[in-house]
């Protein structure tokens, strides 16, 4: 798969409706409370006895920022007062120690990530401690293989800080920019300096980080194709392993936070497919691979390896090469995915914070996956990260007959295929170039609750 | 784990079984008796309710009556060590036959317990050897499976290397498999990797690593408790014994 020449501006224009992104299917949305710490427990017990159980990947959830960025749609708490942090800090302590006991100590964390709010709202040392306690609680992995990435703010962090983080154990960071234009930064609330991003970049680099990898968001408010090339442009003299472009979906009746976002400021549709057009063919021109959604790879990086082999793999930071995991989520609102089943902790601090001191997990809702949710998950998977389904692999799996299970499904995918987004045969489905810009459309086809619900739900537009 | 001790045994009701229809037949105990032995030795089973996967059909210190054959589902035998810690004894499969440790001083051994949904046909020892009596070919039969159960505990005895161990385990399930018409080649294990570590005398992590190296060398494929041997040759030799 690769981006063709033409951009299908009027395809994106219909199908940009509403769609989710798949990190997880079924989504989110389908999480329930009668999925309970007792549910977790005994999932997380079927995981042990596997007999080569899966490695772990941890995520820890750490929610506090100094600003508000204004487009923000993560679960977060914007403070300034560091008692409120040193509380949480306390009562992740307690729940790493929680989820420890849960896990046989011989499964091997091989993935590691710190993500936010505004994971360097700590400082180093507490940084560190949040390691030690992970590592005395886990088998951290000791392979030059493993994958332990952090989120940075470059606003909070300087050169110092990048060879303190390298030496805490992390060897992927991520950098939020988002647009360096300085409108565009005071728009959002979040200001930040372009010389000091770019070298803290190229500190990372030295410091040993492995890989680089950097956030920009468009469709923001006040960002003009010209003005956000610029800033492409910019990020790309440093060349970062890793590129993720974000649309920003406006949804202010959902994020406060997006309320202190002029509507009129934002860019209209026509614009933002001029930002998305220009911002592919710049990556793809300086050398990119488009791996699918809203991500890009140098073609040496292990994601663009990995598209290559069919072994990607789609998790809740958007795409990955690991093998299969069971992550274990920490910290209020994180997920976590162990054996046939998600698992979302409480998502108001105070909450989670109240369960953690009753000494229980602070679990809030989850999902035990059906047969048939897992075949789902398999196909749409497939969709996202291989870029085609071959029915026989799912016949042979599920004992089903794929074109008869999915016979509704595949007359519904009818159109995307005269419309050249897919190519449909007796025993397949290809995603085309073009398609490949709208996965979530086709993967919405097999999306058995949506089909279920068809009124329209506030998702984020797919474009 | 003792809150279920207080109940019931698992054999009061009289089901009538017709062993004469169960698809276990040429593996039970009266599958060498002819019509009118199978006939008659209906009269003794028992058949039991549903079994839950964690409840117990034996204790041990319960007072020896019967001897359970599996019709379904799988059940392991374990005792509690001085340390408190599980030792697992065995595995049972359909058409397996508990019990036999406990005719020597009258009381079960071991504890019992289902590790899937199951169900068992219970069997009056008293009946059975009352049976035996009349009836030569049930006493070669009662034999014969008391000497399988004996010659795999010496065969498991031996100082064996953990793949060897673990081969020997996974040939054993897949011929015990295979003679049940299930499939030789690929089988749900209904024991944790905790279970098949204290069977084998192995530390846990020992069975992963080695399934994990068995994989990697194309010998079988896992996927959680499912297995497919796809080199069965490569495997008996690892194993190097004749349970294969």
């Amino acid at each position: 798969m690769s981006i063709t020449t033409s951009f299908p501006a009027e395809l994106i224009t219909k199908y940009g409706l509403a769609g989710p992104r798949y990190t997880s299917y079924p989504t989110a949305l389908q999480f329930h409370e009668g999925f309970d710490a007792e549910a977790y427990r005994r999932h997380v017990r079927y995981s042990n006895d596997d007999l080569i159980p899966r490695p772990l990947s941890l995520y820890v959830h750490l929610p506090f920022c100094k600003e508000l960025c204004y487009y923000c749609a993560c679960n977060k708490k914007v403070t300034r007062n560091t008692q409120l942090a040193e509380l949480y800090l306390e009562h992740l302590d307690k729940e790493i120690e929680m989820q420890g006991k849960l896990f046989d100590r011989d499964r091997q964390v091989i993935q590691l990530h710190f993500g936010g709010g505004t994971p360097t709202y700590y400082d180093d040392i507490q940084l560190r401690h949040i390691v030690e306690k992970l590592s005395a609680n886990f088998l951290l992995s000791r392979s030059a293989s493993r994958e332990f990435s952090i989120e940075i703010d470059p606003r909070t962090v300087d050169e110092v800080r990048i060879a303190h983080l390298a030496d805490i154990g992390f060897n992927r960071v991520s950098m939020g920019i988002q647009d360096f234009d300085p409108a565009v930064q005071k728009a959002v609330n979040r200001v930040q300096d372009e010389g000091k991003t770019l070298a803290l970049i190229n500190a990372a680099r030295k410091s040993g980080f492995n890989s680089v990898s950097v956030d920009l968001i468009y469709g923001l408010p006040l960002q003009t194709a010209k003005s956000f090339e610029k800033t492409i442009d910019s990020v790309l003299t440093v060349r970062p392993d890793r590129l993720s472009v974000y649309n920003y979906a406006h949804l202010p009746h959902l994020f406060r936070a997006q309320r202190m976002i002029t509507s009129e400021q934002v860019p209209a549709p026509e614009v933002r497919l001029q930002l998305l057009a220009s911002t592919i063919t710049k990556l793809v021109d300086a050398g990119y691979v488009y791996i699918g959604m809203d991500h890009f790879a140098l073609p040496d990086d292990e994601l663009s390896i990995a598209m290559e082999n069919g072994t990607l793999q789609r998790n809740f930071q958007g795409y990955s090469t690991c093998r299969e995991t069971d992550l274990v989520g920490m910290g209020v609102s994180a997920i976590g995915k162990v054996g046939n089943s998600f698992v979302q902790n409480l998502k108001d601090i105070r909450d989670w914070q109240a369960a953690i001191d009753i000494g229980e997990l602070p679990v809030w809702r989850g999902l035990s996956l059906s047969g048939e949710d897992r075949l789902r998950r398999g196909v749409i998977s497939a969709i996202m990260c291989q870029g085609f389904v071959r029915f026989s692999e799912f016949e042979q799996k599920y004992g089903i007959d794929f074109n008869d299970h999915f016979a509704l499904e595949l007359k519904s995918l009818k159109p995307l295929e005269e419309d050249g987004l897919i190519e449909l045969s007796e025993g397949s489905i290809e995603v085309t170039p073009t398609g490949l810009l709208l996965l979530r459309a086709i993967a919405m086809k097999f999306d058995e609750y949506l089909i279920n619900d068809l009124q329209g739900k506030s998702y984020s537009k797919v474009i | 784990m003792s809150s279920d001790i207080q109940q019931k045994p698992y054999f009061p009701e009289r089901i009538q079984v017709a062993c004469s229809q169960c698809t276990l037949g040429d593996l039970c105990l009266p599958r060498s008796l002819d019509a009118a032995g199978v006939e008659q030795f209906e009269h003794i089973v028992n058949k039991s309710r549903p079994i839950q996967p964690g409840e117990h059909i034996f204790r041990a210190g319960d007072k020896f009556q019967s001897i359970a054959a599996v019709r379904a589902g799988c059940f392991k035998s374990y005792v509690i060590d001085k340390n408190g810690e599980e030792q697992v004894l065995g595995f049972y499969l359909p058409g397996e036959i508990i019990g036999f440790d406990a005719i020597h001083e009258k009381t079960h051994k071991a504890n019992v317990v289902a590790l899937d949904t199951s169900s068992v046909c219970g069997l009056s020892f008293e009946s059975v050897t009352d049976m035996a009596r009349q009836l030569p070919k049930l006493q070669e039969e009662l034999f014969r499976v008391m000497s399988l159960h004996i010659s795999e505990l010496e065969a498991s005895a031996a100082d064996l290397s953990a793949e060897e161990r673990i081969a020997s385990l996974l040939c054993s399930l897949s011929k015990r498999f295979a003679s049940r018409g299930y499939s030789a080649k690929e089988f749900n294990l209904s024991m944790s990797r905790r279970d098949i570590a204290s069977n084998l005398r192995l530390a846990t992590e020992t069975i992963s690593r080695v399934l994990a190296r068995f994989q990697s060398a194309g010998i079988i494929r896992v996927n959680r408790k499912k297995v497919a041997i796809l080199d069965s040759d490569k495997l008996k030799e690892l194993a190097r014994r004749d349970t294969c």
